[in-house]
């Protein structure tokens, strides 16, 4: 995004607070130009190629402050006017005075060469404009007729009228031949009273065919060239009246500046503003250079500034198609005869046939750029387009492409302009981004950097930034002071310990810094920062006691918390996103060009820190044609993206390590919202939800959090229960990542009972789940998918409840089906449990055979107490059995005991009980329901154990 | 009107209604991290920052005091919807509009303690201000225009307006009745008064001022 404040020089002191008329002119190779300042006797002469290293050359003629300045059309001569009642002519560039050519009795305002540079006007105070012979300073003609001071002068191109403007907003145009008034346009410009620093202006289009004169309503009339007739108006966003405007040397552009101190830029032809700028001061002159998208300004302080390239590029250069109209060089003025009348009539004829031609030659080139201009406007989606480089989003890739092949109709595809065209369209790689962070925008607060944490929120002020920094907990975390930020910092990271922030190096002077503030630290000034030289910060991440950067030459830059530096590691490819999350960092790379068909090729790797190794790498999972958006860990831990469709992923350990879509927004009902993710879970989305087209956040009000349900993009199934399925499939994950950890700490050594709890309860939990999908299925008379559910049922209490089911529905052949599935799976178990008798702890066998029938008094709680105790005694050497053994009651030892002899000794005899009771399930469940009960946990317990048998044996 | 020119002959003090509307439930914003809150008369929480989570009204009010949580203005006090409820209470002067049964005291609550969480707070509270009342007189009005009956029914008063009201419609409701039915036990009649009035000369403690 452009930077849109423009910084003002100072050319002219201009004393206190009192505003002074300013004026600024380019020569006509925009080599010098002039400024000048009703309260300062001096005119400068800039060099244009760099005004700010050569000083001005300063002409010091005048008595008082020069209200006035004129070029002639060549640059041979500049004219000053000044308060001192003199105008004053010099030779240019050199800037030497040639003569006092005219005095009057008050005050000079305006001066205007005319087109050939013979003829000066002269107005001011005084009643009357003089036009002066410039070869020997005679005065031609007096033109009398305005009732106050004259503000605004300006010859026809063609150089047949003088259109003259005074303070009153009266517009008389006369005809120079006959010095005749042709038109009078009375009070049709504001009133500007005796305020002299603003004067009224007015100009003819380069063309010569509107006249541009302020309006009464905060607009920019245009009136006819001959009959003065209103032709149209430019209004728009000008609180209040213009007091100077300037058209391009083209004349499809103009600039105003009105006296609510902003200067707008209109589209003449579509009578729209394109661009605007805000200044401090009220800019008082203006003027464009004439062989560049430039416009340069001044202000009423004399302070002086070029706005560069304000027209976009999409559009066409102000600087094309220059109407050229020029009159001939004559030394014999307003002797008019009829031959020269002819002449220029003929001039101008030629002139709008020229005009006419140029368009045909320029249309091409005018109507493609429309059409660019046009597929940014129209497309909502251009924000991201911008921040993507101008590659873009499907629908905008598709819009073009349409406008093309339009485009392609009206032209012909010989065109050889059109193929370099369709070069140009090749899609960029992705531009890197930071996490969390919204895109600059002048004078508003954005964000560098939000997450689950807080965040940093960054706004200019005066060229220096101001940088906030936010906890949403504001009570465990630290308070962190505001602070100012002079190197103007883009990017940014916050965790618990500090945050982290990086500047893109603008230019030569300003290098790329790299700075971090630790918000809790034991000595004082522990902020640090890093130069980078030559070299530029892309991307920065912060972890528990590191700080990384990556650069514009593929250094991925580890430092330390205190600052020292301590790993630089080349990556592979320009750096797309990186994010830190305690010990781990994930990186992703570019590893190609852009595919033609629009996608992204990008590579993640995820370091761990501390132990300097590499987790993981793959490939980035993208919705083809879109862009990665966000990078982040989950609260668990795992690596998810966002990309600009609307996608969520989350990398497992599944099939390999991949990339499952966990959220779609398109699956998502509310269409008008778009999603800006901050974090997630394992069951939920963190974003905030942003009204479309709106894809960032606002800073204020402060955006609240969005919680979504993770919902996987599942196919309409005929079963009709497809949040059952999605919910299904989500626990199956989340199991599935539970055990994974589980047997990554066993191995390790590490205490596992906690996850073992959690990774128990995910079983009971998606085991509900598969009952209620079971039970849908039977409903829609999907058998074989039911049995198939059936046998994903891990507790054995569950499959004696779906049995139980199908029983209550009245499908007994299901019932048979789904006991035989029980029956297999118990066996199964017991053969199991016999090859592996090694899991019991030794000793401790009591020999109390029937105990689990005679003796049912263990409640319910108490049995799930077992287990769990079982579970994590099962993987465990007998020491550690022994130890927690001590801890737990009397009654828990028992249940262990009886498990541990039906393991060993009872193995056969219990199987033979187990398949009684499957025999008759409901009966069973009916009239020894606790025994039963008591049964099922001792089998849980044991199959639950099985995975770690692995680990332990 | 009875109910405003006596406040002890109404049941309930406003404090005490205010008391009352406490329990109703509103949504905050919580900058504090906290486990679920188990009360008698539900679990509320879990409070996570920025994520927005429904309190009773005394919950958060006592939150909000302690810079733990911003508010959520509800969704019917904002100036759009307020301004259309006071056109519409205005225009018909038989109906009421639908707005929370104890508005006028979370209203109140709110302006009292997350003045800075209600945008456009002077308007919204001018506009709550105009609709009581509106509503007020519209009741007052309408009651005036009992007939001789056994039953009124009025739909969307709020508890506010219900308790300024109430004593004087039982009242009035009664002498109906009576008139309707000169034979009835007069003995019994004056003696149910009597109670009713050494109910009421009870001595009430005052609730806290805030």
């Amino acid at each position: 995004m452009k930077s849109r404040s423009l910084k003002l020089r100072e050319a002219h002191k201009v004393g206190g607070s009192a505003a002074s008329f300013c004026s600024i002119l380019w020569d006509h190779k925009a080599e010098h130009f002039v400024t000048s300042s009703s309260s300062d006797p001096s005119i400068s002469v800039h060099d244009g190629l760099s005004p700010s290293t050569l000083p001005p050359t300063i002409l010091r003629h005048h008595q008082d402050g020069v209200t006035a300045l004129a070029l002639s059309h060549d640059s041979s001569f500049l004219a000053s006017g000044s308060i001192d009642h003199c105008v004053k002519l010099y030779k240019f560039p050199s800037g030497e005075f040639q003569t006092n050519i005219t005095r009057f009795t008050l005050p000079i305002r305006v001066l205007a060469f005319n087109g050939s540079g013979s003829l000066l006007a002269a107005a001011g105070d005084d009643e009357g404009i003089k036009l002066i012979n410039t070869f020997d300073g005679s005065i031609v003609r007096v033109l009398k007729g305005h009732k106050g001071p004259v503000t605004g002068l300006d010859f026809h191109p063609n150089g047949e009228l003088l259109a003259s403007l005074d303070s009153t907003g009266s517009v008389l145009c006369w005809e120079l031949q006959n010095g005749i008034v042709s038109y009078t346009l009375k009070g049709v410009g504001p009133d500007t009273g005796f305020n002299t620093s603003i004067v009224n202006i007015l100009r003819w289009s380069p063309d010569g065919r509107t006249l541009a004169v302020p309006g009464l309503r905060n607009d920019v009339v245009m009136y006819d060239r001959f009959t003065g007739e209103k032709l149209f108006a430019l209004r728009g966003d000008h609180l209040e009246s213009i007091c100077y405007l300037t058209w391009a040397p083209n004349g499809k552009y103009i600039a105003t500046s009105g006296l609510d101190k902003q200067v707008l830029l209109w589209d003449v032809e579509k009578k729209q503003d394109i661009d605007r700028q805000k200044f401090e001061e009220r800019i008082c002159c203006m003027a464009w250079k004439p062989n560049g998208n430039a416009l340069s300004v001044i202000d009423v302080k004399g302070k002086y500034g070029i706005w560069e390239s304000l027209v976009p590029s999409s559009m066409i250069s102000p600087t094309v198609g220059i109407p050229d109209i020029q009159p001939k060089k004559r030394n014999e003025i307003l002797d008019f005869d009829e031959e020269i009348e002819e002449e220029l009539y003929g001039a101008s004829e030629s002139l709008n046939d020229a005009l006419v031609d140029s368009d045909d030659g320029e249309s091409y080139h005018t109507s493609r750029k429309r059409l660019r201009k046009k597929t940014f406007i129209d497309d909502d989606g251009d924000a991201y387009e911008e921040l993507n480089d101008g590659s873009s989003l499907p629908s905008a890739s598709e819009y073009r492409k349409k406008t093309l092949r339009t485009h392609k109709e009206k032209h012909g595809a010989g065109s050889g302009a059109f193929k370099s065209f369709v070069a140009t369209i090749k899609y960029k790689m992705q531009s890197p981004f930071q996490p969390g962070a919204t895109p600059m925008e002048p004078g508003k607060r954005t964000f560098l950097c939000y997450n689950m944490l807080g965040c940093i929120t960054t706004i200019e002020h005066e060229g220096n930034s101001r940088i906030e920094t936010d906890f949403h907990d504001t009570g465990r975390s630290p308070r962190v002071s505001s602070m100012i930020d002079i190197y103007g910092f883009t990017m940014a990271s916050i965790n618990e310990s500090g945050c982290v922030f990086a500047n893109p190096c603008k230019g030569e002077k300003n290098m790329s810094v790299l700075m971090y503030r630790p918000f809790r630290s034991w000595a004082s000034n522990s902020e640090w920062t890093m130069r980078f030289e030559g070299e530029e910060v892309k991307v920065v991440a912060t972890g528990s006691d590191w700080v990384a950067a990556v650069t514009s030459l593929n250094l991925l830059r580890i430092f330390s918390e205190g600052g020292l530096q301590k790993h630089i590691i080349s990556l592979d490819g320009p750096v797309v996103t990186a994010i830190g999350c305690k010990d781990q960092l994930a990186v992703v790379t570019h590893v190609s060009d852009c595919l033609p068909s629009n996608e992204q090729v990008m590579e993640f790797r995820l370091f761990n820190i501390p132990r300097m190794t590499q987790e993981l790498k793959g490939r980035v999972a993208l919705t083809p044609g879109s862009r990665l958006t966000w990078l982040g860990f989950s609260e668990e831990g795992s690596l998810s993206s966002y990309d600009s469709e609307g996608v969520l992923r989350v990398f497992t350990s599944q099939y390999g390590g991949s990339w499952i879509p966990v959220f779609s927004t398109s699956k998502e009902k509310k269409q008008e919202e778009n999603y800006w993710v901050v974090g997630l879970n394992t069951t939920s989305l963190y974003c905030i939800a942003c009204k479309h087209p709106e894809i960032f956040p606002q800073v204020t009000p402060k955006p609240i959090l969005t919680i979504l349900d993770l919902a996987l993009p599942l196919a309409s199934s005929d079963l009709g229960a497809a949040s059952l399925e999605n919910e299904l499939m989500l626990k199956q994950l989340r199991l599935y990542e539970t055990q994974r950890i589980v047997d990554d700490m066993a191995l390790a050594g590490v205490d596992t009972t906690a996850l073992e709890d959690e990774a128990f309860d995910l079983e009971v939990s998606q085991d509900k789940c598969i009952l209620r999908l079971i039970s849908s299925c039977c409903s829609s008379d999907s058998f074989v998918r039911a049995s198939e559910l059936m046998k994903l049922l891990t507790l054995e209490k569950s499959m004696r409840a779906a049995i139980t089911l199908v029983t209550k529905l009245k499908l007994p052949f299901l019932a048979e089906k789904f006991s035989s599935i029980l029956e297999e799976r118990l066996l199964k178990e017991a053969n199991e449990a016999i090859t592996n008798p090694s899991q019991n702890p030794s000793g401790e066998v009591v020999t109390r055979v029937e105990s689990k029938v005679q003796n049912p008094p263990a409640s319910i709680q108490t049995s799930a107490n077992t287990e769990a105790f079982l579970k994590s005694s099962a993987t465990k050497l007998s020491s550690t059995t022994l130890e927690k053994k001590a801890k737990v009651s009397e009654g828990l030892k028992l249940g262990k005991e009886q498990t541990k002899k039906d393991e060993t000794e009872d193995a056969t005899k219990k199987e033979i009980k187990k398949l009684n009771l499957i025999k008759n399930p409901v009966n069973n469940v009916n009239k020894e329901g606790k025994g039963l009960r008591k049964e099922v946990n001792q089998e849980e317990a044991r199959r639950s154990s099985n995975p770690f048998l692995k680990s332990t044996v | 009107m009875a109910g405003q020119t006596d406040p002890h002959i109404s049941l309930f003090s406003p404090q005490e209604v205010e008391f009352m509307a406490e329990d109703e439930l509103v949504k905050i914003v919580p900058n504090m991290n906290m486990d679920p809150l188990n009360f008698i008369s539900g679990d509320f929480g879990r409070f996570v920052p920025q994520i927005p989570t429904e309190v009773p009204l005394w919950l958060a009010v006592a939150l909000k005091r302690r810079g733990k949580c911003t508010f959520r203005p509800p969704e019917w006090m904002t100036v759009d919807n307020l301004t259309q409820i006071l056109e519409a209470e205005r225009e018909s002067q038989s109906t009421f509009q639908a707005l929370p049964f104890s508005y006028v005291e979370i209203a109140r609550l709110l302006f009292d303690h997350a003045r800075d969480d209600i945008p456009d707070m002077y308007m919204v509270r001018s506009l709550v201000e105009d609709i009581r009342d509106v509503r007020l007189h519209k009741l007052e009005t309408n009651l005036g225009s009992f007939q001789g009956t056994s039953a009124v029914k009025i739909s969307n008063v709020s508890a506010m307006e219900v308790n300024l009201v109430r004593p004087f419609v039982r009242r009035a409701l009664e002498a109906f009745y009576k008139h309707d039915k000169p034979e009835a036990d007069v003995d019994r009649d004056t003696r149910s008064s009597r109670q009713q009035r050494e109910a009421n000369n009870e001595p009430r403690r005052p609730l806290r001022q805030r």
